[in-house]
């Protein structure tokens, strides 16, 4: 049976995309290579942040246009922000500026390892979705706090695979695949620790349905290479979680009979010729 | 006689006014809104690090060459000023703690000539800088980079001030400069050659491809006696990478955010705290520092964060900008390439040769 690519499309909150990578925008060398990463990754959603450039002043605007001119859906983050008002109010704003209710709620709940803090993150979520956003929480991988966020009306959850920046891939498999299985309709995003294209094919052969990514690629030596090998990372873990990944097996079984092979084939023979 | 008009007295624009006014029958304007003490360049901010292999963690080839290049120059061009300008050779330090190693490894394996790079273990880095004695358990290991300098960035351009105005050129201070780039006139009057140097204040006046923008940073100075860290420092740490440049009679420069914005406002109280406490673990002396300055600046950067020189052949119009973040480490060979596409009409004097910088318009 052939995989139909183009059934086989991401759905966040109803819009359907091609390409299972969101990308973000922080940390490259310039925005030029910036521009050229992202257009190589194929990605059709872009993250940015604006805490830190005094936005009510519209301090970005000339970086934000580097961005909004590649024209792809914009996801504005609440990155940096510590507390339920703060990150509503960042989220406000951003929907103001850029136009959209997508939001990536981010509320950090310890400095060092920017670990979310999963309870003022369901209360700001129960705010912003009653104002009408469309909610991407990042959150841990704890199976009842996604709960909790489903229950409330997200439609896209983004647990960690590990710490921001740490590219320690997905920690704790077990409790992803959880998730997975119990919420097999919603959108499952893995957002931060992703450091390798083999980290994004084993999440994708478990069934995640997309990737976040931006330090595996801005701190590349080649982050425009980089791009491209996630990108067909992703779209190899897509095919073989779709194409029905065959079950481990303790013992090895060779996929030609071996009855009729001569002896001299064997090990103990082949090892004194 | 050639008559020159430099517009802009930032960095760029005293680099071409010191070495243009030495040659002969050149008679030279120099237009600024600013003071001489150039309170509102870059330059004034600026740490004045030498740091061509540090900074190629993210500058391009281009730009790490013209850093090279530059440290070269730095010296000759010194020698052409009238009162002395600390300038420094002796390499520079880098410095992660042990939870943050993979930072520092991130760091060697992004340095574009990690082969001049000396990996160096706690004990090397009390034996280069005895100050950090007591400090440098803390850094389970870091690195060397020997040819690294730096300069005194105030030092040089009220020196340059001096010398400019003993070489007799002309300069128009706290004026408001108009240039305009059709008729070749600077405030209504005509120059054979103009220099447009003005940073962020040619956003308007570039070919429309070269997309300028301001790039925030915050910097703070101190005078710490306590401290006696003789070379420009960074430390490696995930959200607050910082450097420490000493300067002469225990001032340092730490510095910098580096944030997407064209935000003009004093620095951030988030923006202080990351320095000043990434600066204290570095070296507890600096708790009792006094904070000479805390400021913040824009940084005119192209897209592609890269220097450009925009040759308009037509009318004599050199416009140079984009030095982002790296005015001191390549603005003399940035003013060698330009000086070049005004005194020479052939190509073959021995300079080097990088392909990206130079734009030429003909019409």
């Amino acid at each position: 049976m052939m995989i139909d690519q183009q059934q086989d499309q991401l759905n966040i909150y109803g819009t359907k995309l091609d390409s299972r990578l969101l990308i973000g925008s922080a940390l490259y060398p310039s925005p030029e290579i910036m521009q050229a990463s992202i257009k190589a990754s194929g990605a059709q959603v872009v993250t940015l942040s604006l805490s830190r450039q005094n936005p009510q002043a519209q301090g970005g605007q000339n970086f934000w246009q580097t961005i909004q001119s590649l024209g792809l859906q914009l996801l504005p983050n609440t990155a940096g922000c510590h507390s339920v008002e703060e990150a509503v109010n960042m989220a406000r704003m951003s929907r103001e500026l850029f136009q959209t209710d997508w939001i990536k709620l981010e509320l950090v709940g310890d400095d060092y390892n920017l670990q979310p803090d999963p309870i003022d993150l369901v209360k700001a979520t129960e705010i912003l979705l009653g104002e009408g956003f469309k909610v991407l929480p990042y959150c841990t991988d704890d199976l009842v706090i996604a709960r909790h966020l489903v229950e409330l009306g997200c439609e896209v959850i983004m647990p960690w695979g590990s710490p921001i920046g740490t590219g320690k891939g997905i920690l704790n498999p077990y409790a992803i695949q959880t998730i997975r299985d119990r919420f097999p309709e919603l959108t499952l995003v893995i957002d931060s620790g992703i450091g390798k294209p083999s980290h994004a094919v084993q999440a994708m052969e478990m069934g995640v349905d997309a990737i976040l990514l931006n330090t595996a690629v801005a701190h590349a030596s080649q982050p425009q290479a980089m791009a491209g090998a996630f990108a067909k990372a992703i779209e190899a873990g897509r095919t073989a979680y779709l194409s029905g990944l065959m079950a481990e097996r303790s013992t090895a079984s060779p996929s030609t009979p071996t009855l009729d092979q001569p002896v001299w084939h064997q090990p103990a023979f082949a090892e004194e010729s | 006689m050639t008559t020159v008009a430099i517009v802009g007295a930032g960095l760029v624009g005293r680099l071409l006014a010191v070495q243009l006014a030495r040659q002969k029958d050149v008679s030279i304007s120099l237009f600024d809104e600013d003071s001489t003490e150039g309170e509102n360049a870059a330059a004034y901010l600026a740490a004045a690090m030498l740091a061509p292999l540090a900074e190629s963690v993210d500058a391009s080839e281009m730009v790490t060459q013209m850093g090279e290049r530059s440290l070269q120059l730095w010296p000759e061009i010194l020698a052409l000023l009238d009162e002395p300008v600390f300038f420094q050779h002796k390499g520079s330090l880098i410095l992660s703690y042990e939870q943050d190693r993979p930072y520092l490894e991130d760091f060697y394996r992004r340095l574009k000539r990690s082969d001049q790079a000396q990996v160096i273990s706690s004990q090397q880095i009390a034996d280069i800088e005895p100050c950090l004695k007591e400090h440098a358990r803390r850094f389970s290991a870091g690195l060397f980079l020997p040819n690294e300098g730096q300069l005194d960035n105030r030092q040089l351009l009220s020196s340059s001030a001096t010398t400019i105005q003993n070489l007799g050129v002309k300069w128009l201070s706290k004026t408001t400069v108009e240039l305009d780039l059709n008729s070749s006139k600077v405030n209504g009057e005509s120059f054979d050659w103009i220099f447009d140097c003005r940073g962020l204040g040619a956003q308007d006046d570039l070919p429309k491809q070269n997309k300028l923008r301001g790039v925030r940073g915050e910097v703070i100075r101190l005078h710490a006696p306590d401290v006696e860290l003789s070379r420009p420092t960074r430390l490696i740490h995930p959200r607050y990478p910082i450097y420490i440049a000493p300067k002469q009679n225990h001032q340092f420069v730490v510095g910098a955010t580096q944030i997407e914005s064209e935000d003009r406002r004093q620095p951030t109280l988030r923006s202080a705290m990351e320095l000043l406490s990434s600066c204290f673990s570095v070296h507890s002396g600096f708790a009792e520092a006094e904070i000479l300055e805390l400021k913040s600046g824009l940084r005119p950067a192209l897209l592609d964060n890269e220097p450009k020189i925009i040759h308009r052949k037509h009318n004599n119009i050199i416009q140079i900008n984009g030095l982002y973040r790296h005015g001191f480490l390549i603005s003399p060979a940035l003013v060698e390439q330009a000086i070049c596409l005004m005194t020479t009409t052939d190509n073959n004097q021995d300079l080097p040769v990088y392909n990206k910088l130079i734009e030429v318009i003909d019409k």
